[in-house]
């Protein structure tokens, strides 16, 4: 550690229980080049205020617990590093476009209930006996959804779309991606099941293609393209729908090999 | 208002718990299954897993052979009727996971894809890239999404089980952050799925919360914690952050090299270096694919002997991975690349990351049978939180994740089965013991004098830290473990007077780390004591003053058991069960893991 | 519970990130395509009502002001289509095999390959 160099952190407080308004706290910590913002927050727990409530565990920038607002940018804490920002002051808020538990936690229920409306798992009928051993699927039908399901629901991606923001109705950037996602699996048939949601009214035509979840995207899923490929596979649907009302909503219809390029 | 009652209670939301809710959910659709976490699910620990999961698929493998290179990686620890089990339900396991909708690496015929792991004779890990955990708990909780009777306690933190009149296990007392409420989640079973406590140590791979909470909970409530002086340290970890480096790296070809440049592990009985550009590197059972307590072994005999490389963080080796070029790493192993250069600022690409054994896995835990059942009627556990036990000695890479899908499975169906036959419960006690349960919260942390003179947690969790680090490491000895069990019993003195800053009800997260602290001191002593008495070495445990393996007299399991009123654990033994595989020569190398017959077939 | 705090956005929420402004200047130049292509419909209007009307169009529209709202129209149009063209590898990937193409090659054959060769083949057409 470099003897006595500081850097201060400001966080943002809130206590439901004795809190109508937040307000920012001032703390000088220790300034290590090699720590990140969270093991900042960590130290100011440990050693000064215990009360200071954050959410965090693997510090490797996978289980997707420790986002927040890092001046003004949603990042995951564990992977934004003092040294970016030293000597000036770093401000941490809980991400923007949720309700705010306390302190630098933000209410994730919603977003819970998003990811499950978009139904992301494997749908279908024939379900194979393991005996039968495991699906074909080539690199090419994996690389179509790779992509999309790297998806940590770290939730960064909620703060920076402005849609979230205004439109409650909204799935958002993540829950769309991982629906996209399931509808190009080539193991999946619940295509038209799952469109049923996404298609219905904002939920996924709210988006606008601002793009800025995919800016903010820490492991690179790009949920803005996902987006756009689902609008035009909805579309597609749509179409379908209009011109054989009864036959197209079968499970299985379009599905049948990896749907792409 | 405070009570729900359920059929079957889970408490963990990672792998195995979520396993162990399909299983009930798809057996027994009238079931309701509570799911306990004190983390939304897809928090949970297994998400850092990289490497893969062992089973056996491809027609060149067999079961055998995997229940060999288990067996001879436990040094003979494992009971050899779970791990038969275990190998023979792994395939069937793992193809329901792909059904599920992993994303499996693939061949180009549409195959899975396998490579070799450390200690396996043949390769036979399937993975997804270098993100296996993360896509395997991701698509678990995924599908559980799909069946309604899965109810979450997301944010619970269960702190007590609940046992009824007849000491069956029928529920927990668990605090919901959100408000600070402590509820009795009630169930006619009970599965404890909560993962490891590598937090127990200062320098590990694992997360914030990996606190061996329900580990401590069920040694309260009276069922011993089998084998816990074997502490895996993987060999590979960044140094610092303790980030963990996967060993697939070392699958794909990855070599370790002293400051010399010299490939060490052939000094230490591993086998001969075959040169990287060799169609036979890297070669099973042989030198970086050892298993993971001789490697990290052999990196504290290298730094003994002044061959390391000192970094600012202490002592490394380098992990080379150079010659696999970029595109294999790209395609193999992403995640090594992304971490070594965020944390380590170094592009594996061109330059060697610099590594060093950190503490990874519990292979000890909740003593459970091959049906995952504890002694307390209606309580299960799986995961790394429990002890089949079919790790002993020495857990095989890529072993856990399989491990956490056939026993989640095994615990499921244990649970339902005996949830339907043993329907009925007195409701009133369980709340009383709930109410009791809250009182000594309420009682132990915020009636506590003023913070002045009242311990912090951060300072004797630090305490904690150094003394396991110091007296019951890589390599351990009688006066280390003394030293390390009586400041244990010092801390545990002091945790009496704990002081929290906060006393507030909503999301009181440093009472959580108090909880945890309380687990960890548990969990921590067990280890010790466990260690203290096992006067041989066997696979991680290391004793330099009892160097050899001792199977006259502990070809056994170390059976910690908690005592009313008693400082310390007692320590009883228990005989391993060895069917067809009795114990040998424990050989790495070239012509290791060759066929052997078991007895008796 | 109710103790949750809610945070809402300013109605200027478009200043609060770059990427919105950006995103708020892109939508803003549709209405100068749009714009030109009321232009374009009419003076095909004007063509269709006979040679002397559309060269007495043509002749008001090579006005200064006429000039200048041309020059403004082409910068947005180009600005669009360069914006465009940079979201279109998003919303349709190409695929060889398993690898995806990478982004500004995707670009150059989706996007800038197709116009130029159009815009020669328009301006060949005029020239000729």
């Amino acid at each position: 550690m470099s003897d006595s160099k500081t850097i201060t952190l400001e966080l943002f407080r809130y206590h439901p229980e004795t809190d109508s308004e937040p307000r920012f706290q001032s703390y000088e910590v220790p300034y290590d080049e090699d720590w990140v913002v969270l093991d900042a927050i960590n130290w100011i727990k440990d050693y000064v205020d215990g009360s200071v409530t954050h959410r965090w565990s693997c510090r490797m920038g996978v289980c997707g617990s420790c986002g927040m607002m890092v001046n003004g940018e949603p990042k995951l804490t564990c992977a934004a590093f003092l040294k970016s920002y030293y000597p000036f002051p770093v401000r941490v808020e809980p991400l923007v476009n949720f309700p705010v538990e306390r302190d630098l936690v933000v209410d994730m229920d919603g977003f819970m209930e998003k990811l499950r409306d978009v139904k992301p798992y494997i749908i279908r009928d024939d379900v194979n006996d393991t005996s039968q051993g495991e699906y074909r699927q080539s690199p090419a039908e994996l690389a179509q959804y790779k992509q999309y399901s790297m998806c940590i629901n770290c939730m960064l991606c909620y703060s920076a779309c402005p849609v979230v923001g205004h439109e409650e109705e909204f799935l958002g950037p993540a829950a769309l991606a991982l629906g996209h996602r399931y509808n190009k699996d080539s193991r999946d048939r619940g295509k038209s099941e799952r469109m049923e949601v996404m298609l219905s009214n904002e939920a996924m035509w709210g988006c606008t293609f601002v793009g800025e979840c995919s800016v903010v995207c820490p492991k690179h899923v790009d949920p803005a393209g996902a987006i756009q490929q689902a609008k035009a596979m909805g579309a597609q649907e749509y179409f379908k729908r209009f011109v054989m009302p009864r036959g197209a909503g079968t499970k299985g219809a379009g599905a049948s090999r990896g749907a792409g390029a | 208002m405070t009570t729900h009652q359920h059929d079957v209670i889970i408490i963990g939301g990672g792998g195995a718990g979520l396993r162990a809710a399909i299983a009930i959910a798809e057996e027994n659709p009238s079931f309701s299954v509570a799911c306990v976490s004190k983390v939304f699910p897809m928090r949970s620990h297994t998400v850092t897993a990289e490497g893969g999961a062992a089973a056996v698929i491809k027609p060149h493998d067999s079961l055998e052979d995997h229940i060999y290179d288990t067996i001879s990686g436990a040094d003979w620890l494992a009971d050899q009727d779970a791990v038969e089990r275990f190998v023979n339900r792994a395939p069937d396991e793992m193809i329901r996971l792909e059904h599920w909708g992993c994303p499996w690496s693939r061949m180009a015929d549409g195959s899975v894809a396998v490579r070799p792991f450390g200690g396996m004779k043949i390769e036979r890990t399937w993975f997804a890239a270098d993100k296996t955990g993360f896509h395997m708990l991701h698509s678990l909780f995924q599908t559980t999404l799909k069946y309604g009777a899965i109810a979450r306690y997301d944010e619970h933190f269960a702190t007590r089980l609940l046992i009824d009149d007849e000491g069956r296990c029928r529920g927990c007392a668990a605090i919901e952050l959100r408000t600070g409420t402590v509820r009795a989640i009630l169930g006619k079973a009970v599965i404890i799925c909560t993962g490891g406590a590598g937090k127990a140590f200062p320098f590990t791979t694992n997360g914030a919360i990996k606190t061996g909470d329900g580990m401590a909970m069920a040694y309260r409530a009276g069922v011993p914690l089998k084998d816990m002086e074997f502490i895996q340290y993987h060999p590979t970890g960044l140094p610092g952050t303790g980030i963990l480096i996967t060993e697939a790296s070392r699958g794909e070809g990855g070599i370790l090299v002293n400051k010399d440049g010299y490939r060490y592990l052939q000094d230490y009985d591993l086998g001969t270096a075959l040169d990287v550009s060799d169609p036979r590197h890297p070669q099973k059972r042989s030198m970086e694919l050892g298993p993971r307590d001789r490697l990290s072994q052999c990196f504290v005999k290298e730094m003994w002997a002044g061959r390391t490389i000192s970094t600012k963080d202490g002592d490394a080796v380098h992990l080379d991975l150079r010659h696999l070029g970029e595109a294999r790493i790209d395609k193999r192993i992403p995640f090594v690349r992304e971490l070594a250069r965020s944390y380590a600022g170094i592009d594996p690409v061109h330059e060697p990351i610099p590594v060093r054994p950190v503490v990874h896995y519990v292979m000890g835990g909740i003593d459970t049978d091959a049906n995952a059942a504890t002694n307390i009627p209606g309580l299960y556990a799986a995961g790394e939180c429990a002890c089949v036990s079919i790790n002993g000695a020495n857990r095989l890479g890529s072993n856990s994740l399989t491990e956490l899908l056939v026993f989640g499975a095994e615990a499921g169906a244990g649970a339902a089965r005996f949830a339907m036959e043993n329907a009925e419960y007195n409701l009133s006690g369980l709340e009383a013991q709930t109410a009791d349960e809250r009182e000594r919260i309420r009682r132990t942390y915020f009636s506590s004098p003023a913070k002045s003179g009242g311990e912090r947690i951060a300072v004797l969790r630090g305490e904690l830290h150094e003394a396991m680090e110091s007296g019951a490491g890589i390599y351990r000895d009688a006066d280390s473990l003394n030293a390390t069990c009586t400041k244990i019993a010092e801390l545990r003195e002091r945790y009496a007077r704990v002081a929290l800053d906060d006393r507030t009800n909503s999301f009181n997260t440093e009472l959580t780390a108090a909880l945890e602290l309380s687990s960890l001191l548990d969990v921590a002593q067990t280890m010790a004591h466990s260690a203290r008495e096992r006067t041989e070495s066997r696979g991680s445990h290391q004793r330099l003053d009892f160097p050899e393996r001792d199977d006259d007299h502990f070809l056994t399991h170390s059976l910690a058991c908690h005592r009313e009123g008693a400082e310390a654990p007692g320590i009883e033994y228990r005989p391993v069960t060895i069917t067809k595989w009795p114990p040998g020569a424990r050989t790495y190398g070239a012509d290791s893991g060759l066929k052997r017959k078991p007895a008796g077939t | 519970m109710s103790g949750q705090y809610h945070r809402s956005h300013s109605r200027a929420w478009f200043l609060e990130r770059p990427g919105y402004i950006r995103f708020m200047i892109r939508e803003l130049t549709s209405f100068f395509v749009a714009a030109y292509l009321v232009v374009l419909i009419l003076t095909l209007g004007r063509a269709a009502a006979g040679e002397a009307a559309l060269a007495e169009w043509l002749q008001a529209l090579s006005g200064t002001g006429w000039m200048v709202a041309h020059g403004v129209a082409l910068v947005m149009a180009v600005w669009h289509a360069v914006t465009w063209f940079k979201a279109v590898p998003q919303a349709m990937p190409i695929f060889i095999g398993e690898k995806k193409l990478d982004a500004p090659v995707a670009a150059v054959l989706m996007g800038y390959g197709p116009w130029l060769t159009v815009t020669a083949g328009v301006v060949w057409w005029a020239v000729r």
